[in-house]
């Protein structure tokens, strides 16, 4: 006889517990703070001008879809000012205003609000408007370009690039411990790893998102990166500088966690995280980008519902 | 769903933060100093991170001004960026606008070729690395050169 207990569900009437999606979008808001405030310590004012532009504009634009389109307004739910606060956190902090404008654009339209809104989205909004402003107006999220003018108590290069353009040797003068305490150059928010775990842990302790994707992702990170290290040190970089480094622990504790565009079931979940950090490391290492998170993140979306068609086994059975 | 007063919130929050990021894109923009910290020299052949600032700090290489910008030597505070004379002339014109600010044409040696600013370059930097002994040489283009997008 079939004697499993799972999943009873009582008659109503049901108690809501209280807990909602604005509560989960600003528990991430909170959660990506400590980044942002980091990020603001190392660039300063110019950076508080990128974060502060890139919320409202995401929360205008929402605005404006909701007007013209005659839905109800959304953006008390938290989820533009996340996704503003998101992409100000991976710009860098010089970038001209009217791209956090295009920017915001494409992410809150293109990339939520044409699908139908929150949680209808199948790419990550900010992946999805970081890689179409990469291919359209890329000397404008150049690090090294844009950060000419700053003077900083560390190595001034763009580490990642640094590591993809004149190999492991270049990265020297880099210290692993300095860059994940946030002592390099990079996007606003995503320079200090150490912020980013904390953020990340605090969202996977309160449930609000699965530790399978983001543990994966790193996973698949520092192994794909571990074996190319092994083939070849002298072309490719140590695993542990492939994960301080770039968007890594942005892009697995907030951008890959996206919960309208990833899997829902566990062996998907791991699959889903480890493909995007393989996929990031080989873009990384053999491809013509510094970075790839943000393509390996649309390319996982993209296998996303393909992944969810593995399913735990379906309880009871036919008589 | 949410109240109308949450929405309210959240559209005076929107508008706090476009004037704050109004105010300090106006008021705090990263200004370029007067003498460069680093130089970004895009090309065809691969954008060049020139590292200014440790080219010419006591405690860099210690480079004078004069060894580059050899140009405005009697004047101190006559440094012209490379570009600025060393580009190729306008079709049809033996010389660029910017030579010709300062040099007649009739006074200009017939035997005298303009340097672009490729040939410049390579001459300047390569010219210095060789008889240094350090940094890349002429042949090493990707020590300097980066094709990454």
């Amino acid at each position: 006889m079939f004697k499993q207990k799972k999943f009873i569900v009582s008659h109503a009437p049901f108690w809501h517990i209280g807990s909602g999606i604005p509560e989960r979008n600003y528990n991430m808001i909170i959660a990506a703070l400590p980044a942002v405030l980091m990020g603001f310590t190392v660039f300063g004012i110019p950076a508080v001008g990128v974060i502060a532009l890139s919320v409202a504009f995401a929360v205008l634009w929402e605005l404006a879809v909701n007007y013209v389109s005659k839905r109800p307004y959304t953006v008390a739910d938290g989820h533009a000012i996340y996704i503003g606060l998101i992409f100000g956190m991976v710009m860098p902090a010089t970038v001209p205003w009217w791209l956090i404008l295009v920017g915001t654009f494409l992410a809150i339209v293109i990339g939520k609000e044409i699908f139908g809104g929150i949680g209808s989205n199948p790419f990550n909004a900010v992946a999805l408007a970081y890689a179409i402003l990469l291919v359209s107006w890329g000397i404008h999220l150049d690090f090294n370009a844009k950060l000419a003018n700053y003077t900083f108590d560390f190595p001034a290069a763009y580490p990642i690039a640094a590591l993809q353009a004149f190999g492991p040797s270049a990265t020297e003068p880099f210290s692993l411990l300095g860059m994940f305490m946030g002592q390099q150059v990079g996007g606003i928010g995503s320079v200090c790893g150490i912020a980013i775990v904390l953020g990340g842990v605090y969202l996977i302790l309160r449930g609000f998102i699965r530790w399978e994707i983001s543990v994966s992702f790193v996973v698949g990170v520092f192994v794909t990166a571990f074996l190319f290290n092994v083939y070849n040190p002298a072309v490719y970089g140590a695993p542990l500088f492939h994960l301080v480094t770039g968007y890594t622990l942005i892009g697995a504790f907030f951008l890959a966690t996206d919960d309208g565009s990833s899997p829902v079931n566990f062996i998907p979940m791991l699959i889903y995280g480890a493909l995007g950090g393989v996929l990031t490391v080989l873009i990384r290492n053999i491809g013509s980008y510094v970075d790839g998170v943000f393509f390996a993140i649309l390319l996982i979306n993209v296998v996303n519902p393909v992944l969810d068609k593995i399913r735990p086994k379906a309880l009871g059975k036919v008589a | 769903m949410t109240t109308k007063k949450q929405l309210k919130l959240a559209v005076l929050v929107a508008i706090h933060l476009l004037l704050i990021g109004i105010v300090c894109y106006a008021a705090f923009p990263v200004k370029a100093p007067d003498e460069p910290i680093r130089i970004m020299l895009e090309n065809k052949g691969g954008k060049v991170l020139f590292d200014h600032q440790t080219h010419t700090a006591a405690d860099g290489y210690g480079i004078s001004c004069d060894d580059c910008h050899h140009h405005g030597e009697e004047d101190e505070d006559d440094k012209r960026a490379c570009r600025y004379c060393h580009q190729e002339p306008p079709e049809g014109q033996a010389y660029s606008e910017n030579c010709l600010e300062c040099h007649d044409e009739e006074d200009i040696d017939e035997d005298f070729e303009e340097i672009g600013i490729k040939k410049a370059f390579h001459q300047q930097c390569a010219g210095c690395h060789e008889e240094f002994e350090a940094g890349p040489l002429t042949n090493d283009c990707s020590k300097c050169h980066v094709l990454l997008n």
